[in-house]
């Protein structure tokens, strides 16, 4: 398809300007020519037509929730409400300026308070920062605050300790706080092994990073000594929500001893993905931890009643970006949450669990499971047999496209000894049994297809706008912006096979 | 899967080999690793000069979906380096044990070499 | 419950599949002690019209923003959208979808980033943009760090009029690497540059600079970037209100090594401060060390033209501890909301909209220094936003201001602490107000006594 540079014809706009241009100002009487581009800025001309006609056909290209089961293991695809995207889109919200006084913004302050408020509930912790933007945001700011609290008590801790099974953000969030990564091998059961945990938790460590269920979706059943583990040498311990669909008014990481907690508003909480974010991954802390907090937060005066920016103080860890955080995200939260109730977020734990564990059971004789063990809220299968049929794991993935469905996760976890080659799949709570019914046949059939017919397998995905990418060409030869194209234009030839309106 | 094996060499455990000419060890990494790299597209700088311990990190080498660094199996003073693989990374995945090489170092403590695989402890070690 | 399609009978089916007589059989592994033995204490579930009741109450409390116009910016800048561009983000093909990892299913999002790259690249005149960092302080932050990766040296400058905010962000990224953070003072609402002078050395590993700068002062950044280059630093640009480029000079043109910059400008609205869009932009050299996702274009088997994520071997699923961000989920929606509003815009909409927001900016400062109640406390060239000394009673005309439906201009000293600001307001005019409205704003202000 066309980029919109391709299809802008000069004298075409979309743009419209009021009568008044204020023509009895000369710019160069504001500006001197020195700061002034004497050019313009060379971007697109097309009209109004064009661009929404240029940008409805590129979501066509795109594959959404809305669409079909995203069975994409650890990122929890799960419906997106609507109410949620109305009340965010509430005029008194969007337009709020994030520096208004404090009595203009009442509403929005109360939104982020009882956020709080249900989070803390819901987690079992004491103080949630809605700063962080994202999961890895949001481990980068716990991280910190643990730094901050080790150099508050004096304590020179420069270790922390990280599952082999953990998600790549983790050690890499670890590392931008100025932390050496010590990787503590998981057991035979692919939970932490507690004896090299025993071993590397000493005085100079922070702690211990935990997934809980971790992410071949396991919950760790040495959780109580993993607490005493890491506690008793001082530490503390983190905990990465982005599993919490498996654990919503089961188990609280807070009631199991951890001392921080990210959360994944766009995973669990049903805010949208939007291809990459935006999301917000809120970080809650126990008592002890508040005075590291990012400044601000909201508070409640009581005797004014009203809501306020309260600082945190001389030990807050400063801000990890502007303003107070990603607010149609928290909105759309709090819809969600009080549209469940108590009662039925559980139930979205219990389903998504439930459906977890029954593709896993159809399935395992097709694709032998990282652990044979009950599940959490997804499962790990792995690709591994396939390979004496000469079929890569890549390529079950990419043949499943061709029966109209988004392949889950592929090669994460990827851990010794049984990790590998893994395919992880998350069905939530928002997909019925007939849909799962569905794929479980799919995913027998291309089993099947990878004895008898591997080439099907290996020359997919035959029915979606493109086929299979070089992406070695993407690096070898990097194409970053359309002028990176211009100036390889008479070396890149393209066949026009793209059915274009134009 | 590809693992083609040169008797003479001697292997690490990395991935790397190391031939052995008098004083002096010519580096590279097996086909076992360009293999399991896929299509190699940077290498980074190896510095002439420099002196290594056994274990040193002599570059890193970048794929599409990997990066994996490449270790020093001895220790020693880099003397000459491969400027051919950091221009077209490919040669390293065409001819890993030949036109593939990293770098040539002066070995100063040859005995490192006894704590390295043979042609056939390495076929065995990365057999599927 | 609606967002739960299996019924009880199917999850009894599922179970018997799955070979337990309960559910709770399947938690066996979380021990007894850990698990919550009671409903979580949160209000029971509201009927969405109970719910709609309850959230838009709450709103109510807000101020009725969407008819007042906000007279400061301060790094969120109320900038007329389309409608056109609000309808085509509705399309839920852009909003459900997760990150492109699958191509083959992902070209619309990654066809929008290659889109948004180019144009920020042709706005910026950098050759290489990652298009979504979460804003422009964490832009600034990952800027920082990655200047440290490229010198391997360990002092940094940062202007004293970048964004209170931003500059407390930049703190929080650096922090961990011991690494001397030096304040650059400025003069007369720019920094000073004799200073920066003094300052400099061969063990700085870049000065950051933000222009149009927090007083909204346009910054010298030709003279900046030859002194900067001289010491082999490498000068970071950062830019806050991304409206400017519309006229002013690129940071490409100045020899800038990179640039954060806020995308807030490009058709995202207000929302409390967030979710808003940063872009780093930066030279072509520089590509191994640039943070986050990045689309480049290739071709698929068949030679059709593809766009794919790539250079990926830096980021965290594959290099973990040495990733050269941690990085995964961006705000990737906002980019498309971008792509889309500068589509609408393009060469014309964007020079015009720009020329308009410098020229009704100076409009408003004339117009205020005519009354006899003001005072100009600096004299730097400005785009959009300046500082003004006002001599009537602050609180009364703010008061007046929200009355008469517009958000006060900042009042400088309670995001920017400074002694020599008192009764100093920071206003940032944009193209949404009219002659009309500025005038009535002059008089307001004309008509309040003088402060005794």
């Amino acid at each position: 398809m066309k980029l919109i540079f391709e299809k802008s014809i000069p004298g075409r706009d979309a743009y419209s300007l009021p009568a008044d241009l204020f023509q009895d100002i000369q710019i160069e009487d504001c500006l001197h020519e020195k700061h002034l581009d004497k050019d313009k800025k060379q971007l697109t001309e097309v009209s109004e037509v064009d661009v929404i006609r240029h940008f409805t056909k590129l979501s066509k290209f795109n594959y959404g929730v809305d669409d079909g089961l995203y069975p994409l293991g650890s990122c929890t695809m799960k419906y997106n409400p609507r109410i949620n995207e109305k009340m965010a889109a509430l005029n008194q919200f969007v337009y709020a300026h994030p520096l208004s006084s404090p009595e203009m913004i009442q509403g929005s302050l109360e939104i982020i308070y009882q956020l709080n408020l249900l989070l803390s509930e819901i987690t079992a912790m004491n103080q949630y920062t809605m700063a962080p933007a994202s999961g890895a945001h949001g481990e980068l700011t716990g991280n910190l605050i643990m730094r901050q609290y080790f150099i508050d008590h004096g304590e020179k801790r420069t270790k922390m300790l990280i599952p082999d099974s953990a998600h790549g953000t983790n050690p890499a969030s670890a590392a931008m706080a100025g932390f050496e990564v010590i990787e503590i091998k998981s057991n035979e059961n692919g939970t932490v092994d507690l004896n090299s945990l025993k071993n590397a938790m000493d005085e100079q460590t922070v702690g211990l990073m935990l997934t809980n269920p971790n992410t071949v979706g396991l919950y760790d059943e040495g959780i109580e000594d993993i607490e005493k583990i890491v506690h008793q040498k001082g530490g503390l311990l983190y905990y990465d929500g982005a599993n919490l669909n498996a654990s919503m008014g089961i188990i609280r990481p807070g009631d199991a001893g951890f001392d921080v907690v990210h959360l994944n508003l766009h995973k669990t909480f049903s805010t949208p993905h939007g291809g990459g974010g935006p999301g917000a991954g809120v970080i809650g802390v126990k008592d002890r931890l508040i005075p590291y907090l990012p400044t601000p937060i909201v508070d409640f005066d009581s005797t004014g009643n009203k809501y306020f920016l309260k600082d945190i103080g001389k030990k807050s860890i400063g801000m990890v970006r502007s303003f107070w955080g990603n607010f149609s995200v928290l909105v759309k939260t709090y819809t969600w949450i009080l549209s469940l109730g108590p009662e039925y977020l559980y139930q979205c734990s219990k389903t998504s669990i439930i459906n977890a564990n029954y593709v896993l059971a159809k399935l395992k004789k097709y694709y032998k499971p990282a652990y044979d063990q009950y599940c959490g809220h997804e499962c790990t299968l792995t690709g591994r047999e396939y390979k004496k049929y000469g079929i890569k794991t890549l390529q079950i993935a990419k043949r499943l496209m061709d029966y109209g469905y988004h392949p889950p996760t592929i090669y994460f976890p990827h851990f010794e000894p049984y990790a590998e080659e893994t395919i992880m799949i998350e069905p939530p709570e928002s997909e019925g049994k007939e849909v799962l019914d569905n794929f479980i046949e799919v995913m027998i059939k291309i089993s099947q297809e990878a004895k008898d017919n591997p080439d099907l397998l290996k020359s997919a995905p035959h029915n979606t706008p493109i086929s299979q990418t070089d992406d070695v060409m993407a690096v070898k030869r990097p194409i970053l912006t359309y002028d990176d194209e211009l100036k390889l234009r008479n070396e890149l030839n393209y066949q026009e096979k793209d059915i274009d309106y134009y | 899967m590809s693992n083609k094996i040169i008797e003479e060499l001697y292997y690490s455990k990395n991935d790397e080999w190391i031939k052995v000419e008098n004083d002096i060890g010519t580096i590279g990494i097996t086909d076992y690793a360009q293999d399991q790299l896929g299509d190699i597209v940077y290498v980074e700088e190896i510095k002439k000069g420099i002196n290594l311990n056994k274990g040193d990190v002599v570059s890193t080498v970048e794929s599409v979906k990997a990066v994996s660094d490449v270790y020093s199996p001895i220790s020693g003073e880099v003397v000459e380096v491969n400027q051919d693989i950091i221009e077209d990374p490919s040669i390293i995945n065409k001819d890993p044990f030949g036109q593939g090489w990293f770098a040539k170092i002066k070995m100063d403590k040859p005995e490192e070499l006894d704590e390295l695989m043979s042609a056939s402890e390495y076929s065995e070690y990365r057999k599927e | 419950m609606r967002y739960i399609p299996s019924t009880k009978e199917q999850q009894r089916e599922m179970l018997e599949e799955i070979g337990v007589s309960s559910f709770e059989e399947l938690l066996k592994n979380i021990p007894e002690k850990v698990k919550l033995k009671r409903k979580l204490n949160i209000p029971p579930a509201l009927s969405e019209q109970e719910l709609e009741e309850k959230i838009v109450k709450i709103a109510r409390k807000n101020s009725n923003f969407y008819e007042m116009k906000p007279l400061l910016g301060a790094g969120a800048y109320r900038h007329f959208i389309p409608e056109a561009q609000k309808s085509l983000l509705q399309r839920e093909e852009f909003w459900t979808c997760y990150t492109p990892y699958q191509p083959e299913l992902s070209q619309g999002t990654l066809q929008s980033m290659f889109e948004f790259q180019s144009y920020i690249s042709r706005l910026t005149k950098m050759d290489i943009v990652i298009p979504s960092i979460f804003d422009g302080a964490s832009s600034a932050g990952e800027a920082a760090l990655m200047s440290l990766r490229l010198t391997h040296k360990n002092k940094i400058i940062v202007s004293s009029l970048i964004h209170p905010h931003y500059r407390e962000t930049i703190k929080t990224y650096l922090a961990p690497h011991d690494i001397e953070i030096i304040e650059l003072p400025y003069h007369d609402g720019l920094i000073q540059f004799d200073q920066l002078e003094q300052l400099l050395d061969e063990g700085t590993a870049a000065v950051l600079i933000q222009s149009p700068n927090f007083f909204g002062g346009i910054e010298n950044l030709a003279a900046i970037s030859e002194l900067t280059h001289q010491k082999k630093a490498l000068l970071i640009d950062i830019i806050v209100e991304s409206m400017s480029m519309g006229i002013l000079k690129s940071p490409g043109d100045l020899d800038v090594d990179i640039v954060a910059g806020s995308a807030q400008s490009f058709g995202m609205d207000l929302n409390f401060g967030g979710p808003y869009n940063a872009f780093l932009a930066t030279k072509k050299k520089y590509v191994r060390q640039i943070p986050g996702r990045i689309a480049g274009e290739t071709k698929d088997k068949d030679g059709k033209r593809a766009f794919v994520m790539t250079f990926r071997a830096r980021e965290q699923d594959i290099r973990r501890e040495k990733a050269t961000s941690n990085m995964c989920t961006n705000h990737n929606l906002n980019v498309i909301a971008a792509d889309i509003y500068l589509s609408l815009m393009g060469t014309e909409g964007i020079y015009q909209y720009s020329l308009l927001n410098a020229k009704k900016a100076h409009y408003l400062e004339k117009q205020l220094l005519k009354t006899g109640k003001f005072e100009k406390v600096f004299n730097y060239p400005y785009f959009n936003e300046f500082l003004i000394k006002y001599n009537g009673d602050i609180k009364n005309i703010n008061k007046v201001l929200m009355e008469n439906n517009f958000i006060p201009p900042l009042t400088i000293s309670s995001l920017y602490p400074d002694n020599n600001l008192k009764q100093t307001l920071l206003f940032a005019i944009t193209e949404i107000l009219s002659r009309d409205e500025m005038n009535l704003i002059t008089n307001l202000f004309s008509q309040q006594r003088r402060k005794i």
